[in-house]
C-alpha cells in the first residue's frame, strides 16, 4: 500500500499552525496594536519631542518676530513722511559740531594737567591757556542760532508725527468700538488723517532761515579758528590742535553737501520694503524708546557680541588646546586623575555667579593693572571703565575653556596609537610626535571644538550682561586695541535686558525676538560647521 | 662604563630643548587655568563664609538662610552707626515714637534667602521631572527600539542641535509659547485672544499661562533635554547585549527584555549622569528671567495644585543678578551678594560633585 502523505496544500496548512502556535500568539490588541507596539511608539513619540521642540522654537521665534518687518517699515515711512529725516540733516551737522568742541576741550584738560605737572598753580595755568580759551569759547559759541532752528524744527517734525499717532489711536479705538458692536458710539469717533504733504511744507518754509544762519555759522567759525593764534598751547599739543583746525576745514567744506541735500528731499519718495530689512541687518544704531526716531539696527550688538568672543577665543583657545595636550599627551596617570575632573568641574560654575566675580572682583582687578604707572605705554591703558569687553571677555573664556578642553582632548586620544608608535619608531622627540602627527591628525576634531566654544560664548547671557559695560555703540576701532577696552553690548545681553520692559507685540518687543532669531542662526550654523569639518575631515583609520 | 660610550643615553639637542620648552608652557598653561578656577572658588568662598557662617555655634547663620530679603537701613542714632533690616527697623521707630529717622536703604541687602532657595528647588524639581521622563523614554527608543533611518536621523540632528541653542534664546521661547500662548480654562471668552467653548460654560482661552512655575518647568526640562538623552543612551548602551539576548531567547517579548533585564542595570547610570543636567537647569538665570522668575516674593507658592503651577518664584541665579546689578556695591551690599553666590556656588557643585562621585563608584560596580 502505498504511504500516504500529506499533500502540499495540507503540509502548509499545518506548517502554519505551527509557526503560528510558536510566533503568533493570540495576543491582545488596541486598534490592531499590541501592548508592545503601543511601548514602542510611547517611546518613539517622547523621542519625536526634540524635533518638535526645535520646530516649535523655530515656529514662535518667527511668530513674535516676524511682525517686525511691517512694523519697522511704517516707522521708516513716518520718519521720512513727517520731516523727521529733513531735520536730521541739520540735527547731525549740529552733533558734528559738539564733537569738535568736545575735542578742543579735551585738549584743553589734557594741557591743563600738563601746566599743573609742571608745576603752575591753577591761576597760573589758566593764565597761560587765555589765548586757547578765546578760541574754544568762540569755536563753542558759533553754533547756537542754528541750533536754535534746529531745535524749532525739531519741535515742529516731532508734532507732525504726534498728530499721526493719534490718528492711528483713534482709528484703532473706533475699530475697538466697532468690534465690540457700539456702532454709534463708533460713528462718533472722528479720526482725521494727517496730510504729510503741507505739514511738511510748513517744515520746510524754515529752510531760508536756516540757510542764512548757516552763512553766519560758516565766518563765525572761520573766525574762531583765526583767533587761536600761532601757538596757544605747548608743542606737543600743537599737533592735536592743528588737527583739529583740520577737521574744522573739512567741517566747513561739509556745509555745502548738507544744503544740497536738503534742497534735494521730498517727503513723497517711497521706501522699498526691503528697506526694513536692511535697517535692521546692516543699521548701525539701536536706539529705543526715544522721543525723535527709534532704530532698530542689529550691527553694534553684534559687533559687540563677535568682539566679547574673539577676546574670549584668543584667551580661551591657547589655555583650552595646551591643557588638552598636556592632559592627553604629557600628564602622568595622577596627575590626569585630578586635572580632568577639575576643569570639567568649572563648566558647573553657573555663568551668573562668574559674573558676579567680574562685577565685584575682576573689573576692580584688571583695571587697578591698566592704571599701574609704567603699562601707561599699553595702548588704551588706563582703562575709563570698568566693566568692558576684556572683563567680559576673559569670563567667557573661563566658562568656554572646559568644552574646548574635554573635545580637543577626545580629539586626540582618537588618533590612532600606532600613528604615534609609528613616529616614534623614526626617532622623533615625543613634541616632535605632538606637532607634526598628533596635530595635524587631531585638526578636525580640535576645529570643531573651537567651534562649538565660540558657539557657548556667543550664547551666554549672564556674563555678558553683568559685565560688558552695557553701552550700545560699535567700539572705536581707529583706536587699535583699546577698542578692547571700550563697553559694549550684546545680542544676548540686550534681550535679557529689555525684554523684561517692552509691551508684547510693540515694534521693541518684535526687534527683541528678531535678535533672538539672528543668534539662534548663528548657532545652528555654528553646529552644523562643527558638524561638518568632524566628518569631512576624519582621518581614516586603517 | 663611560658614559659618553653609551649609545642609548639622553643625548642634549636642540629638539630636546624645545622640547622640555614646549612641555613647561604646556604644563603652565594648565596649572593656570587650574589656578584661576580656585581663585575664584576661593574668593568667594572666604568673602561668603562671613555670611553664612559664624564663629560661636551653631557655627552657621541661620536666619541668612531661612528669611526673606529685606531693605536695609544704614543710619546714625544718638551717635551709635545702626544697621537694621526693614522690620526691625520699623519697630524700632514705632518703640521710639519717631516717625521718620534719616537713613541710606539697600534694597534686598537685609534678611536671608529662603524663598530663592526654595524657589529653585521647585524649579529644578519639576523641570527634572519633566526632563527625565522625555529623555529617559526618548533614550529607550534610540538604544533599544530605533533602526537606522530617516527619522532616527533627524531624531539626532534635532538632539545635536537643540544642545546648541543659546538658553536666552530658550528664554524667548518659552516666553512666545508659555506665557504668551498657552491655553487656559477660563469661564469667560477672552475677547483679545483665540478662544475656543469647550461646554459646561467654560472656555479654552489661548492666553498663555504668565510668568510662573509651570512655565519655567517646561523651559529649563527642553533646555536640559539634550544632556538628559546623551547620558541615558550611553548607560544603556552600557549594558551588554548579550542580557537583552538572553532574555530575548527565553521567550520575553521585546518590553519584558528591557524592563527586567536593561533597565535595571541601567536605570543608576542615568540617574546619576543626569544630575549633571540638574546642575545645569539649576545654574541657569538666562530661561527663567521672562517665564518664572520673580525680583521679590515673599511667601513661598502655595494653594492648590493648579494655584501653585500658576505662581512665579525666586530663584537663586536671578537674585544673584539682581542685587549684582541694581544695588550699589558696597560694604552693607556685599555681605548679602557673596553670601548668596556662595550658597548658589555650594549648592550648584554640590550636585555636580555628586554626579561625578556617583559615576565612578558606578563604573566599578558594574564590570561585564
Amino acid at each position: 500500500m502505498p504511504a500516504t502523505y500529506p499533500d502540499s496544500a495540507q503540509l502548509k496548512g499545518r506548517d502554519r499552525k505551527i509557526s503560528e502556535a510558536l510566533l503568533n500568539k493570540k495576543r491582545f490588541r488596541v486598534l490592531g496594536l499590541t501592548p508592545d507596539d503601543v511601548i514602542k511608539y510611547f517611546f518613539q513619540g517622547n523621542a519625536a519631542v526634540a524635533i518638535l521642540v526645535l520646530v516649535l522654537i523655530m515656529v514662535f521665534l518667527l511668530r513674535e518676530g516676524a511682525g517686525f518687518f511691517g512694523q519697522n517699515l511704517r516707522n521708516l515711512r513716518i520718519y521720512r513722511l513727517a520731516g523727521l529725516e529733513y531735520v536730521d540733516f541739520i540735527k547731525r551737522e549740529v552733533e558734528a559740531h559738539t564733537e569738535l568742541t568736545r575735542a578742543a576741550n579735551a585738549l584743553r584738560m589734557r594741557q591743563f594737567d600738563a601746566y599743573l605737572k609742571e608745576g603752575k598753580t591753577i591761576e597760573e595755568a589758566n593764565e597761560a591757556l587765555a589765548q586757547y580759551d578765546l578760541f574754544a569759547t568762540a569755536f563753542g559759541d558759533t553754533v547756537n542760532e542754528v541750533r536754535s532752528i534746529a531745535s524749532d524744527m525739531t519741535e515742529a517734525a516731532v508734532a507732525i508725527k504726534e498728530k499721526e499717532q493719534i490718528y492711528r489711536d483713534t482709528l484703532e479705538q473706533k475699530a475697538m468700538l466697532l468690534r465690540a458692536g457700539r456702532s454709534a458710539e463708533a460713528e462718533a469717533v472722528v479720526a482725521s488723517s494727517v496730510d504729510f504733504k503741507s505739514e511738511v511744507e510748513a517744515l520746510k518754509a524754515m529752510q531760508p532761515a536756516f540757510l542764512a544762519a548757516n552763512v553766519e555759522f560758516a565766518s563765525k567759525i572761520k573766525a574762531a579758528l583765526a583767533l587761536g593764534g600761532r601757538e596757544p598751547l605747548q608743542a606737543p599739543y600743537m599737533g592735536p590742535f592743528n588737527q583739529l583746525k583740520k577737521h574744522a576745514e573739512t567741517y566747513l567744506n561739509s556745509f555745502a553737501s548738507v544744503e544740497a541735500q536738503m534742497a534735494r528731499w521730498t517727503n513723497d519718495q517711497p521706501i522699498p520694503w526691503y528697506e526694513s530689512v536692511t535697517a535692521f541687518l546692516f543699521g548701525r544704531e539701536w536706539l529705543t524708546a526715544s522721543f525723535w526716531q527709534d532704530w532698530y539696527g542689529v550691527i553694534p550688538l553684534f559687533v559687540g557680541s563677535l568682539l566679547v568672543s574673539a577676546i574670549a577665543l584668543a584667551i580661551a583657545v591657547p589655555l583650552g588646546v595646551a591643557g588638552a595636550i598636556y592632559v592627553s599627551e604629557i600628564a602622568s596617570a595622577a596627575e590626569k586623575g585630578i586635572i580632568k575632573p577639575y576643569i570639567e568641574f568649572i563648566s558647573a560654575i553657573p555663568s551668573v555667579v562668574l559674573g558676579f566675580f567680574g562685577v565685584a572682583v575682576l573689573g576692580q582687578c584688571l583695571r587697578a593693572v591698566s592704571q599701574t604707572p609704567w603699562l601707561s605705554w599699553f595702548p588704551g591703558f588706563p582703562m575709563s571703565e570698568r566693566l568692558n569687553s576684556l572683563t567680559a571677555g576673559c569670563l567667557l573664556a573661563f566658562m568656554a575653556i572646559p568644552t574646548i578642553f574635554s573635545l580637543a582632548e577626545d580629539a586626540l586620544n582618537n588618533v590612532p596609537r600606532h600613528f604615534k608608535e609609528a613616529s616614534y619608531a623614526l626617532g622623533a622627540t615625543r613634541f616632535q610626535t605632538i606637532v607634526r602627527i598628533l596635530m595635524p591628525a587631531s585638526l578636525s576634531g580640535i576645529i570643531s571644538a573651537i567651534l562649538l566654544g565660540f558657539g557657548r560664548v556667543i550664547g551666554e547671557t549672564m556674563v555678558v550682561l553683568l559685565c560688558a559695560g552695557n553701552r550700545i555703540a560699535i567700539p572705536d576701532f581707529t583706536q587699535g586695541i583699546g577698542a578692547f577696552f571700550q563697553p559694549v553690548h550684546t545680542m544676548t545681553g540686550i534681550i535679557a535686558q529689555e525684554m523684561g520692559e517692552v509691551v508684547p507685540g510693540s515694534i521693541h518687543y518684535r526687534a527683541l525676538f528678531m535678535v533672538g532669531i539672528v543668534l539662534f542662526i548663528i548657532a545652528l550654523g555654528v553646529n552644523f560647521l562643527a558638524q561638518r569639518i568632524v566628518k569631512r575631515y576624519r582621518i581614516s583609520i586603517g | 662604563m663611560n658614559p659618553k660610550s653609551n649609545p642609548f643615553a639622553h643625548q642634549s639637542s636642540g629638539a630636546r630643548l624645545a622640547e622640555s620648552a614646549a612641555f613647561g608652557l604646556f604644563r603652565g598653561a594648565t596649572y593656570f587655568i587650574l589656578l584661576c578656577a580656585t581663585m575664584i572658588f576661593g574668593v568667594i568662598v572666604v568673602k561668603g563664609s562671613g555670611t553664612v557662617f559664624k564663629a560661636s555655634p551653631p557655627f552657621v547663620n541661620w536666619t541668612f538662610l531661612t528669611a526673606s530679603p529685606e531693605t536695609l537701613y544704614v543710619f546714625e542714632f544718638e551717635g551709635k552707626k545702626m544697621e537694621l533690616g526693614d522690620k526691625a527697623f520699623r519697630e524700632f521707630k514705632a518703640a521710639r515714637g519717631l516717625d521718620e529717622i534719616e537713613a541710606e536703604s539697600y534694597a534686598h541687602s537685609a534678611g536671608g534667602i529662603w524663598p530663592c532657595i526654595t524657589g529653585t528647588f521647585w524649579l529644578v524639581i519639576g523641570s527634572m521631572g519633566i526632563a527625565l521622563f522625555i529623555g529617559v523614554s526618548s533614550a529607550i527608543f534610540l538604544s533599544e527600539y530605533s533602526q537606522q533611518g530617516r527619522m532616527v536621523e533627524l531624531i539626532r540632528l534635532a538632539i545635536l542641535n537643540l544642545a546648541g541653542v543659546p538658553s536666552i534664546v530658550f528664554g524667548l521661547f518659552g516666553l512666545g509659547l508659555f506665557v504668551h500662548f498657552m491655553p487656559v480654562v477660563a469661564g469667560f471668552d477672552d475677547p483679545s485672544t483665540p478662544s475656543f467653548p469647550i461646554g459646561f460654560g467654560h472656555w479654552l482661552n489661548f492666553s498663555g499661562w504668565g510668568i510662573c512655575l509651570a512655565s519655567g518647568w517646561f523651559t529649563l526640562a527642553f533646555m536640559a533635554l539634550p544632556v538628559v538623552i546623551a547620558a541615558s543612551e550611553e548607560s544603556l548602551k552600557a549594558v551588554p547585549r548579550g542580557f537583552r539576548e538572553g532574555s530575548l531567547a527565553l521567550g520575553a517579548t521585546k518590553w519584558q527584555a528591557i524592563r527586567t533585564n536593561v533597565l535595571p542595570y541601567a536605570l543608576p547610570g542615568m540617574l546619576t549622569s543626569s544630575i549633571l543636567g540638574i546642575a545645569r537647569v539649576a545654574g541657569e538665570t538666562a530661561p527663567i528671567l521672562f517665564t518664572a522668575a520673580y525680583v521679590m516674593r515673599d511667601s513661598a507658592p502655595g494653594g492648590g495644585l493648579l494655584d501653585f503651577l500658576g505662581q512665579g518664584v525666586m530663584a537663586l541665579p536671578y537674585h544673584i543678578y539682581v542685587i549684582s546689578s541694581k544695588i550699589p556695591q558696597n560694604e552693607f551690599t556685599e555681605r548679602v551678594q557673596y553670601g548668596t553666590a556662595l550658597v548658589f556656588l555650594g549648592l550648584v557643585t554640590a550636585i555636580a560633585m555628586t554626579s561625578i562621585l556617583l559615576r565612578i563608584r558606578m563604573r566599578n560596580r558594574y564590570r561585564w
